[in-house]
């Protein structure tokens, strides 16, 4: 390969990385695939590519003097067609290809996780002392949970499921959601054990630490009408009361469902 | 009801394929710019006159030099490309390469906040501790090597076209030093980059496809605890800023074998073994992996028998 058709070469497979990593921030693809922190660094890599890949179109004249005395010590940009076929095929067929979520088959090859315990450390929301009405700090003074709870125009906590996983094993997180209503949005797993009556599934999202490919699913049980059932990762939405019952020696965060609906998925795929 | 140990879904696969290579781009490219710029305006020889003369001290210093110029695994292997075409001894690079995703600030501080309530300020010495000591060793044991047994062929003819040309981009003109520097960045990316899509591949469809369970009972056994927790850092292949908080979370397993999880991972998987192909001969890449899952392995049961 010439000098010149391995520098355009180059140019292009940079141009096609750079497009697809703006485009994936821009159309906001990119929110079912990382995690916020990553965006923007994505966004600006996506840039230098494409800026790369015109500089290199427009210095070819700089340097061909430059190569020409570099006695061939260097080699091309890119490798041969095998090299640009892998830098750009598996990419394309990727982007194509990607619905940009998991099917059962992954979520249960992950392992699904149904003990905050499995989950990093989280720090319950407790606030430093407040002043008293003496100004004096009171001890053990929290957070009013209407200040941080969304509620719905039902007046049904809008609240994740990882909240509840969380809720499950603080006592503080657990008494904001106890026998109170709550709206939870999440993916519809079957219940593989533990469900004699036929009564319950999971209620599934996935938790992300980097990007997708780290996600791991957390769930937590919906007790409904026996026979409730949806397609496996079928997107619900469960109104009900949020109960946290000892099994196996544990709270487990359970719902009493009132209404299952299917829903559309929310705009932040992921839980973090 | 029985789950096949294999499942492989293609838009699966292809999911967690381009969250990897959209996560791993910014970082590999931050390097390999680094190293173009590296190319151009870092004198030959100027690193030795820095560090130690001797080796053992040169490579204690290069395994530190993560505190200093943090890089993460995926961005250093052109770093250090460019590093011993300009001078750097191949030990003292091993060195670094090694330590640096670990023996850094940005991994010291996640891993803190990731075992939060697990004894984080012991963990996190443990890691870095451990890490720097492996790296270390390494390089040492990369000093007694041949340099033709370590490198690729390609790299040793930039080693001798480095030391031909001790000037960089000598007297040229800031532009074209500027426009050279990017078109040895663009070569790094290009062809490390070819190597991390090999390796993302091979990570995703182990993420994707085989069934993560099979390896809980394994936690039950400290010597097997250990081994099967690097096997599975080999396979996930996570970057060392976050990998702490997904090693927290195996709850089953024994503290020793998420510290060979946190120190193997960021030194050796699935796709360093390919990006590290682009600098090192395979049989080197081959031996060093096995020597760090040994040593590694070795130091954690170890570590174990003495109740940690």
């Amino acid at each position: 390969m010439s000098a010149k058709t391995s520098r355009f070469s180059a140019s292009a497979i940079l141009l096609v990385w750079g497009i697809i990593l703006v485009y994936f921030q821009l159309s906001g693809r990119i929110d079912s695939y990382l995690h916020p922190d990553f965006h923007i660094p994505t966004f600006i890599a996506g840039i230098v590519l494409l800026a790369i890949s015109g500089t290199l179109l427009f210095t070819f004249q700089t340097t061909g003097q430059s190569q020409a005395n570099d006695c061939g010590s260097r080699h091309p940009f890119g490798g041969g067609i095998l090299a640009i076929a892998l830098l750009l095929v598996p990419l394309l067929c990727a982007v194509w290809i990607s619905q940009g979520r998991f099917s059962a088959s992954t979520v249960m090859n992950r392992g699904i996780v149904t003990d905050s315990a499995e989950l990093p450390t989280f720090s319950s929301p407790v606030d430093p002392d407040l002043p008293g009405e003496s100004g004096a700090p009171v001890d053990g003074s929290m957070m009013d949970p209407s200040l941080y709870l969304k509620k719905n125009a039902e007046g049904y906590i809008i609240a994740e499921t990882v909240d509840l996983l969380y809720g499950a094993s603080e006592e503080g997180m657990r008494a904001d959601f106890e026998n109170k209503d709550v709206e939870v949005k999440g993916q519809f797993i079957s219940m593989r054990t533990g469900n004699p009556n036929g009564d319950r599934f999971q209620l599934m999202r996935l938790f992300v630490m980097c990007c997708a490919a780290d996600a791991r699913p957390v769930a937590i049980t919906v007790q409904a009408k026996p026979g409730t059932q949806f397609p496996e990762m079928t997107w619900v939405k469960v109104l009900g009361k949020a109960t946290f019952p000892v099994e196996g020696g544990r709270h487990i965060a359970v719902i009493e469902a009132s209404a299952i609906s299917e829903t559309e998925p929310p705009a932040e795929s992921f839980n973090y | 009801m029985n789950q096949p140990w294999f499942s492989f879904s293609l838009p699966d696969f292809s999911y967690a394929f381009l969250s990897v290579l959209l996560e791993g781009v910014p970082f590999i490219l931050l390097g390999t710019l680094m190293s173009g710029l590296i190319d151009q305006f870092l004198p030959a020889r100027v690193m030795t006159r820095f560090l130690p003369r001797s080796p053992f001290a040169g490579v204690c210093v290069s395994a530190l030099l993560g505190l200093v110029f943090p890089m993460c695994e995926c961005g250093i292997v052109p770093v250090i490309r460019r590093l011993i075409a300009k001078g750097l001894s191949v030990s003292n690079a091993v060195a670094y390469m090694l330590a640096a995703p670990i023996v850094n600030p940005i991994t010291a501080l996640s891993t803190y906040a990731a075992f939060r309530g697990q004894g984080a300020a012991e963990f996190t010495v443990l890691r870095l501790g451990l890490g720097f000591f492996i790296a270390a060793l390494a390089g040492i044991a990369v000093y007694n090597l041949s340099i033709g047994s370590v490198l690729k062929k390609e790299i040793l003819e930039s080693v001798a076209l480095g030391s031909a040309n001790a000037g960089g981009g000598g007297g040229a003109p800031l532009s074209r030093r500027l426009v050279a520097a990017m078109d040895a960045g663009v070569r790094d990316f290009l062809d490390v980059m070819l190597y991390f899509i090999v390796g993302a591949a091979a990570a995703s469809v182990f993420g994707t496809a085989v069934d993560q369970s099979l390896l809980l009972p394994l936690a039950l056994h400290d010597w097997l605890a250990v081994p099967s927790m690097m096997a599975l850092a080999g396979i996930l292949a996570l970057c060392s800023s976050s990998d702490a908080f997904v090693a927290a979370t195996f709850v089953t397993f024994p503290a020793v074998a998420k510290l060979a999880f946190l120190v193997f991972g960021p030194m050796m998987d699935l796709k360093l073994v390919f990006i590290y192909a682009a600098v090192f001969r395979r049989r080197f890449v081959f031996g060093l992996a096995v020597g760090l899952f040994v040593l590694i392995g070795l130091i954690c049961v170890r570590l174990s028998v003495i109740a940690l």
